[in-house]
């Protein structure tokens, strides 16, 4: 720890005076105090004026500052060293940082490699090469290949209806579900009802997406609702991991996604990919929803369905693979959870 | 001594070392040093030689070296070997 500095660890998220005086301060530096924020460590010059920070949200490192007075002093080892510790004693191991693109040296020094980058945003992860060891470790497919990227939250006859379309347009359909644990449905559910649910679909090959796509790492504001998204949402640097790694790895020249009538973080995300995508060779196509009962099939509605009990509904909706599995124990416990959400 | 959880020890700040220490079978130990050039043979046979005293036969050992001398490797390594099989909090 640096001697003349005062340090100061809060284990939850910052309010009142103390988060003001934490938001300007980032703000003098062009940064922002994200509300997901789980840790911040602080510290304090003698006048009791903040000399340096950096939080934890989960597994990704974010929001480090260090004030232009107190720099070279080697506070930023400090904010590191300690955000490290901390994300390692709650069991994270596998950690990822935000940054501003030219400070990649300076964290390089720290054991974070470069993931992806965008003109104002660079990722980077404490595992030297994880990504591409990542992405070499997935299945390969042939011919044209295509790939849909989706949480299933669960896997409904909306998602069906997209994987079939687009299966039928390519050679083989490369299916990325959600690894992130931020959903009603757990990831390993999920999985498991998306592998059922094409099992019949010979040219589909179902994959995790680890921490790389759409994760609190990538895309932090995705999980967020939609009220709490402040000044827009960040997919740049997740359709840059897409393009930058996965298409060319797995080669990807086309990527379907179904049209969003609903959700305001998925209906920009999805004109980000429009606009981003195509520069690294990946032609971007839109599939318009399935509808049922005159309306459009989504995940959003299963679960606002299940939340009320209306089953019927729910049974109109889904594939019977998803419907067994909520007859199950497991299956009714999450639809008692549903009911339970806000 | 098994390594029975990751552990860390010391801090990425200058004279000092970063050390995590995670359960595996066998010993790999992964350095990145200011000084690798002249003394990173030096650092790996240090942290294998304080497995080696603590019978430690199982963990991936990865540290970030900002220029500390063999003691303060040694302390370190020996810190997160003993958090890593649980005892030692601190």
């Amino acid at each position: 720890m640096q001697g003349d500095y005062l340090q100061q660890i809060e284990e939850r998220p910052l309010t009142g005076v103390g988060l003001r005086r934490l938001e300007a301060f980032l703000q003098r530096q062009g940064l922002r105090y994200d509300s997901g924020v789980e840790y911040t460590v602080l510290y304090y010059d003698s006048q009791g004026n903040i000399a340096a920070t950096g939080s934890l949200q989960k597994n990704v490192l974010k929001c480090i500052a260090v004030a232009e007075e107190c720099r070279g002093e080697g506070l930023t080892a400090s904010v590191v060293s300690t955000l490290r510790a901390a994300a390692f004693s709650r069991g994270q191991q596998h950690l990822f940082l935000f940054t501003k693109p030219q400070n990649q040296a300076m964290f390089q020094d720290f054991g974070f490699y470069p993931v992806s980058s965008t003109q104002d945003m660079l990722l980077m992860e404490n595992k030297k090469g994880g990504i591409d060891a990542f992405v070499a470790s997935l299945e390969k497919g042939r011919g044209e290949q295509a790939a849909i990227v989706a949480n299933c939250n669960p896997f409904t006859l909306g998602h069906r209806y997209l994987v079939e379309t687009a299966a039928a347009r390519c050679d083989t359909l490369h299916l990325f579900v959600l690894s992130e644990d931020a959903s009603l449905f757990p990831s390993r559910v999920r999985m498991e009802l998306v592998r059922r649910g094409v099992a019949d679909l010979a040219n589909v090959i179902v994959h995790p997406t680890s921490d790389y796509l759409i994760s609190a790492a990538t895309f932090p504001t995705y999980f967020l609702k939609s009220d709490q998204i402040e000044r827009g949402a960040g997919g740049a640097l997740d359709l840059a991991v897409f393009g930058q790694h996965f298409a060319p790895a797995l080669g990807i020249t086309r990527r379907f996604v179904g049209q969003e009538p609903f959700s305001p973080i998925t209906a920009l995300y999805n004109r980000q990919m429009q606009e981003i995508l195509p520069r690294y060779g990946v032609e971007v196509v839109e599939i318009p929803r399935r509808q049922i009962g005159g309306q459009a099939v989504s995940a959003s509605r299963v679960r606002a369905l299940l939340a009320q009990g209306q089953m019927e509904e729910v049974k109109a909706l889904v594939p019977p693979t998803t419907w067994d599995f909520l007859q199950t124990e497991e299956g009714q416990a999450i639809a008692r959870r549903a009911g339970e959400r806000p | 001594m098994e390594i029975k959880k990751a552990a860390v020890a010391g801090t990425m700040e200058s004279s000092d070392v970063y050390v995590e220490i995670q359960p595996a079978d066998g010993v790999t130990v992964e350095i990145q040093s200011v000084v690798a050039q002249q003394f990173g043979e030096d650092i790996d046979r240090v942290v294998r030689e304080v497995l080696s005293d603590h019978g430690v036969t199982g963990a991936k050992v990865s540290l970030n070296d900002k220029g500390a001398v063999e003691c303060v490797i040694r302390a370190r390594v020996e810190t997160a070997i003993r958090r890593g099989e649980g005892g030692d909090a601190q």
